[in-house]
């Protein structure tokens, strides 16, 4: 009597859980994000979807971004992938390589509505490899100039956005109005690389945008360009404005933008949420061209699905859903989009409180324009042979161009 | 009245198999138990772990190891240049940081373990950073190590002395992060000297103080034999921590510039977590656990060594 009425507690107990496990199911995907406005954002969009998807939940769970990446493979190592995720620029060749990402072409392309011919087809070169398709970038944002206007006005001269206009913002003004802000703002600085990691993990976001300005690339199929008389020259102006003239924030100091101590900056549009807090005029402007012409150079994220997902065509319809033209238009607010339709309506230049309506054309003229970072697939290790080598460039006396000869000696056998 | 007795009529009438013997067997491993699972999970079962994956050819993204026996170990010690730099990295490290520490922790201890007004105040600023977040410490160095703007180097100024640019330079980074090093960890070395010196018996001190002896003779010739058992401890902690030193290269220079402050343990980190090659980081940590067992023994055998 009293075995069978611990079966049947056990039979009625098993049932509700495997009824549960077949009635919930839950799509997880993982972003950086921890922002309430972002997340609120996101639940928002996936709400129709759960409604479409009786019993399906989705969760965004935030994974800090310093770590995202190390923990997105050690999840996929343990065999419990997210089934979604958002994913960096510098991580999708590794993870396409490996095959851990579905192939989500077919799900958006039959998507009622969905017009992917409508996303700018230099946006989707890191993520389609011919008909197979990787990912739906979500954030595609430019690398722009943010400059404080007080700094420049205190110098009498025209901010990078009324030189840009005119069409005299290139390299050799960039150096000219370097020297003459640091003359006019003693004790400031006039340019700081990105987040002042310039000489760290900024390093080839440094030396990238003066590169492509003066017609080279720092690496392209195969083959190193850090020695090519180009970039050559594109460093060895950097080199100089940072040695000789002293505009640019040197290696081992610190002289934040953000806080008034340098005049310019190079960064994307996200960091615009940190200037009302900075107590000076600012404003956004293109990177300065160069013999080479423009150089924009875009950041880049998008949404993929894990090929070994519990829940795999589930998770690919999410991203369909989140990817649509109306969607791509709310995320715009927050992340630049790489949907053509969204970038040129009033709408997206009229998206962002912050950044005026000029200023938010030259971002929609770079996302259009812009390309990313070189891949590859092996980045990290590229990163840790270069690091040394770049910080033997970055020295007072350092020969330029031999300097990024063991660049390239050092890069090349990764590439 | 025999209390013991129904007790021990229920027991058997429960489990009429069970000896006392068995049964106090049984109760002391229960009691031992939630140390031994610990132990079997959290340590022996990792570092068997870690001694399979050092023989196998893994990349986490690849999802596949691969058994290679001991190439790992072969490229590692007979291919990689990078390893030997590395290696040579944290010896130096070592080598800076040990005496550097030891010396003045015991100076401190010497000054601070005997009663004056103040005293527990300034044991508590030694002691401060050593509970100090080990990034934040980090942080605060690297702004105050800058080149020109930094305060060391303006205060150097004020002197006359032009200050290197300390973390960019490979030589003045790694003399930068010993020292930012000793001063976070000194504060430990330096309670367990106090604590030793004050378990010296001051009859020892009076009776050499009675027959002639100078301070500086009562110091080497009574005080310090004393202190033989504790100095070996501090020495064998000290040189391990220093072998394993990874927060602080972390945040202070990032294994740069030049490579000149790529430890071991970062070097581990670098391969293990961002070129995710699990294997070979495995058979690295396992020579860092041959290096620091090694420099253990010996330790502990020139200790005994000195003893007899």
């Amino acid at each position: 009597m009293k075995g069978a009425r611990t079966g049947i507690i056990a039979s009625t107990l098993a049932l509700c859980l495997m009824s549960g496990a077949a009635l919930a199911q839950e799509l997880r995907v993982t972003v950086w994000t921890g922002s309430e406005a972002h997340l609120k954002m996101l639940n928002g969009i996936a709400e129709p979807f759960i409604a479409k998807h009786p019993g399906v939940t989705v969760k965004f769970e935030t994974v800090p971004v310093a770590d995202y990446t190390q923990k997105l493979t050690f999840q996929v190592a343990g065999g419990n992938p997210p089934d979604a995720a958002w994913m960096m620029e510098d991580a999708a060749p590794a993870f396409e390589n490996a095959g851990l990402l579905m192939d989500i072409g077919p799900t958006v392309k039959a998507a009622e509505g969905y017009d992917f011919a409508d996303f700018s087809q230099p946006a989707m070169a890191l993520w389609q490899n011919g008909e197979t398709v990787y990912g739906i970038p979500f954030s595609t944002s430019p690398f722009m100039i943010y400059y404080n206007k007080d700094m420049f006005d205190k110098a009498g001269l025209e901010d990078p956005l009324a030189l840009a206009a005119k069409g005299e913002w290139d390299m050799k003004k960039f150096q000219e109005v370097s020297k003459k802000l640091v003359e006019a703002n003693p004790g400031k600085w006039a340019f700081e690389f990105k987040d002042g990691e310039g000489y760290a993990s900024r390093m080839t976001h440094a030396v990238l945008p003066p590169i492509r300005a003066y017609g080279g690339e720092m690496w392209a199929d195969g083959q190193c360009g850090f020695d090519k008389p180009e970039a050559v020259a594109a460093v060895q102006q950097l080199h100089d404005m940072v040695f000789k003239d002293k505009t640019i924030v040197p290696p081992g100091e610190q002289g934040d933008y953000f806080s008034g101590n340098s005049a310019m900056t190079v960064n994307q549009i996200s960091r615009a949420s940190k200037m009302p807090e900075a107590g000076f005029k600012w404003g956004i402007a293109p990177l300065p061209t160069g013999p080479g012409g423009e150089a924009p150079v875009i950041g880049q994220a998008a949404l993929v699905v894990f090929e070994q997902g519990k829940n795999k065509q589930l998770a690919a319809d999410l991203v369909a859903q989140m990817t649509t033209k109306e969607n791509v238009a709310i995320m715009a607010q927050f992340f630049p989009p790489a949907r053509k339709s969204v970038l040129e309506s009033d709408a997206f230049i009229n998206s962002n409180k912050l950044v005026p309506a000029d200023q938010m054309k030259s971002i929609a003229a770079a996302i259009v324009n812009g390309r990313v970072h070189p891949a590859h697939e092996k980045v990290p290790q590229i990163f840790a042979a270069m690091a040394p080598k770049m910080d033997a460039l970055w020295k007072p006396d350092a020969n330029v161009e031999e300097a990024l000869k063991g660049v390239c000696a050092a890069i090349q056998p990764l590439l | 009245m025999d209390l013991s007795r129904p007790e021990t009529t229920a027991r058997n009438d429960r489990a009429p198999w069970l000896t006392l013997k068995t049964r106090e067997m049984l109760e002391a491993w229960l009691f031992v138990s939630p140390t031994v699972i610990g132990f079997l999970i959290f340590f022996l079962g990792p570092l068997v772990a870690v001694v399979y994956f050092s023989m196998t050819e893994w990349n986490l993204l690849s999802q596949k190891a691969t058994f290679v026996g001991l190439d790992n170990f072969n490229d590692t010690l007979f291919k990689n240049p990078d390893f030997w730099h590395v290696v040579r990295n944290s010896v130096v490290f070592a080598i800076g940081l040990v005496p550097l520490n030891m010396a003045l922790a015991l100076t401190l201890a010497l000054a601070l373990s005997r009663p004056f007004f103040g005293v527990v105040f300034f044991r508590t600023v030694f002691f401060a950073p050593v509970i100090t977040s080990a990034i934040a410490w980090a942080i605060v160095w690297k702004f105050l190590l800058q080149g020109e703007g930094g305060v060391i180097n303006q205060m150097l100024a004020l002197v006359g002395i032009t200050g290197p640019n300390w973390l960019r330079e490979p030589n003045w980074a790694m003399a930068a992060v010993i020292v930012t090093r000793v001063i976070k960890m000194v504060g430990l070395n330096m309670i367990l000297y106090i604590a030793a010196l004050q378990a010296v018996p001051r009859d020892y001190e009076e009776a050499a103080r009675l027959e002639g002896a100078s301070r500086w003779q009562v110091f080497t010739m009574v005080i310090w034999p004393l202190l033989a058992p504790t100095t070996l401890v501090i020495l064998v902690i000290t040189t391990i921590g220093s072998f394993k030193v990874f927060d602080h290269i972390y945040q202070m220079t990032g294994g740069g510039p030049e490579n000149g402050t790529l430890v071991l343990a970062f070097y581990i980190y670098q391969q293990g977590f961002k070129f995710f090659n699990v294997g070979y980081a495995a058979a690295l940590a396992m020579i860092m656990f041959v290096i620091v067992m090694a420099l253990t023994l010996i330790q502990v055998w020139i200790r005994r060594r000195g003893t007899q």
